[in-house]
């Protein structure tokens, strides 16, 4: 293989890691504040791609789509948790996993209604090619990998620094303790479950000139952000930085050595993983809810 | 009336009702098949999910060990249907054999999980890896290698009808006894509280690899039975996307009971067969339809129908202590 590929495989694969961190955020954080599964996460992600997809081919400004599959996504987050999810809280994980997966069903049949069966093509915003050491890039690669970053930082500084992230990572750690000390923890959740669905959206939008979007493009996304979660360890901001870094190189360099092995060698990754440390690579180990 | 009459009146009333609306409906026949087969399916995933509380992602990867085991050995090797059943079944035994120690020590939404990961290679497997001996996604035809075997040629559908619903009578008895046995009882606890049962001393992690194995012997008899009656197999059977359809089917016919399954498959694909006349994607019904069971039915149809009749003749069915025959597990059981 020569350094060319290789190089531009990498680059790839950080573009995919990127995508894959900002669609499993929602359900890493899910699990280990509210301690539900919501598979449901998808369906922002599909919602963001279509509505990406509605906004280019009308107005045909990019940033425009970014804002809206934003602000689409987070409002579906928040008429789900609302309305449904609340219902949810304090169940067993099993029950909660169904109830998110009928969600994400309904979710598939009313974008088949809205936007019909077929795919539809989303043309990439820009076509210019970038070179870094003689390699030609998409600078529309790079772009994904800047904007994965910059969320990243954000939400590390959002955590670290201001008193809602606080009260977060707190409900993390232990949620009645946090309802003790006067913190509405259902308005804490509904928050993060808001920004959770955004950044799911934010990644559909990303990934829409990458790949076609079409109805079912949640479910091999599911796959993927859910392997990319339980390798991190469900739960752990961290986790699932550190394992959309290992999938995304995994996913690229793997395809280019032999195209199948795109698809199934992240699944291999997680089978061994998950058989020598069963709660990921940092996982929190799921506590009693004490709470309701 | 003795005791083992009592254990096969059920499923023989349930199978003759099947004769009788096949020849009420001659042209629904197929659905019939279909729902028989599906059933067994059902009744391997509700072992998991009813009776030891385990969901699993990945039923589809269980389906097509049995379907291909099948479809190999009358593809390549033999030419005798049975002989392709044992097959499948030492299949399903098999697997459960190697991945049952694996997978069920770890916790509930890991397993779901990598269930789901290992249907995932199956369909790589059969698809790309398997390419010479399965065709890939061509499908593995061989329809007329399949030989006439002693008193019924279950070549053709109007015998295999028969032969599937002898098969679904002889699952439905054992399943029944099962329910009843202390294994039965078992698995209904491990759901609840399992610690307690590791305190009782019993060996919990041997109860739930024997559920594991039952459920992977019954979805791979599935499997192949569907592998006989369409003569073809192709990847398409081992999809992870259609791990829904069985989740479903157990929910809404009622997890943890012996008919709920049957129940199930029939609301499950008449509501299919229904709407698909409608709308060409039922995606948005079955969603929905969870949902409403879900918050609503929690104990499906068959557990429904059970808990009113028991109101109804007022609690004089033999029934369970109150603690084991409610559906919620407590909330102890969430470590």
């Amino acid at each position: 293989m020569t350094f060319d590929l290789l190089f531009s495989a990498v680059v790839f694969g950080f573009s995919v890691s990127g995508i894959l961190f900002l669609v499993s955020i929602g359900i890493s954080i899910g699990f280990g504040l509210m301690r539900i599964i919501n598979m449901e996460q998808m369906v922002y992600y599909t919602f963001g791609a279509y509505v990406t997809y509605t906004i280019m081919s009308t107005t045909g400004s990019f940033a425009l789509a970014l804002v809206a599959s934003i602000l689409v996504a987070a409002g579906l987050g928040f008429l789900v948790e609302t309305l449904l999810l609340r219902r949810v809280y304090g169940r067993e994980l099993m029950f909660t996993m169904v109830v998110t997966f009928s969600v994400f069903l309904i979710g598939i049949g009313i974008i088949q209604y809205a936007w019909g069966l077929e795919p539809k093509p989303v043309s990439s915003p820009f076509h210019t090619l970038i070179s870094i050491f003689g390699v030609k890039m998409p600078l529309y690669r790079i772009l994904v990998i800047a904007i994965a970053i910059a969320v990243f930082i954000g939400i590390q500084l959002m955590l670290n620094k201001t008193i809602i992230g606080k009260a977060i990572r707190a409900g993390i750690d232990n949620p009645a303790q946090v309802q003790g000390l006067g913190i509405n923890i259902y308005r804490i959740f509904t928050f993060t479950f808001v920004i959770a669905s955004g950044l799911a959206g934010l990644g559909g939008a990303l990934n829409a000139p990458l790949t076609m979007t079409g109805p079912y493009m949640g479910f091999d996304m599911l796959l993927f952000a859910f392997i990319t979660v339980i390798l991190g360890g469900l739960g752990s901001i961290k986790g699932t930085l550190v394992s959309a870094l290992i999938l995304g190189q995994v996913m690229s360099v793997g395809g280019t050595i032999w195209a199948p092995l795109s698809f199934v060698a992240p699944f291999v990754v997680m089978f061994c993983v998950i058989l020598i440390k069963p709660n990921g690579l940092f996982g929190v180990e799921a506590k009693a809810f004490g709470f309701e | 009336m003795n005791k083992t009459f009592k254990g096969i009146a059920g499923p023989l009333l349930l199978v003759f009702l099947l004769v009788v609306a096949r020849f009420v409906f001659p042209n629904k026949m197929t659905f019939i098949i279909e729902l028989a087969i599906f059933s067994i399916y059902v009744m391997g995933n509700n072992i998991l999910y009813g009776y030891l509380g385990m969901v699993s992602f990945g039923q589809p990867f269980y389906l097509g060990v049995g379907a291909y085991a099948s479809a190999i050995y009358l593809a390549h090797i033999g030419t005798n249907p049975i002989i392709a059943l044992g097959v499948a079944l030492m299949m399903g035994v098999v697997i459960g054999l190697i991945f049952g120690p694996v997978f069920i020590r770890l916790r509930g939404d890991y397993f779901a999980l990598i269930n789901a990961a290992l249907c995932a290679i199956g369909l790589f497997t059969v698809e790309k890896l398997l390419l010479p001996i399965t065709r890939g996604d061509d499908g593995l035809w061989y329809r007329s290698r399949m030989a006439e075997i002693p008193f019924l040629d279950i070549r053709a559908p109007e015998n295999f009808f028969y032969f599937a619903i002898f098969v679904l009578f002889i699952a439905l008895v054992l399943y029944r006894f099962m329910d009843r046995s202390v294994m039965g009882v078992s698995f209904r606890a491990i759901k609840i509280n399992e610690r307690k049962m590791k305190f009782l001393g019993y060996n919990t992690f041997g109860i739930r690899w024997i559920g594991f194995i039952l459920s992977c012997v019954l979805s791979s008899l599935a499997g192949s039975l569907y592998a006989i009656n369409f003569g073809f197999v192709n990847p398409s059977l081992v999809e992870p996307g259609r791990a829904a359809e069985v989740l479903v089917a157990t929910l809404i016919g009622g997890a943890g009971t012996v008919y709920g399954p049957f129940f199930g498959t029939l609301a499950f694909l008449g509501i299919k067969d229904l709407v698909s006349k409608f709308i060409s994607r039922w995606e948005l019904v079955v969603g929905i339809l969870t949902l409403i069971v879900l918050f609503k039915f929690s104990k499906g149809i068959w557990g429904g129908l059970e808990s009113w009749s028991e109101n109804w003749t007022g609690g004089r069915r033999r029934k369970l202590s109150p603690a084991l025959s409610t559906e919620k597990p407590s909330q102890a059981n969430i470590k």
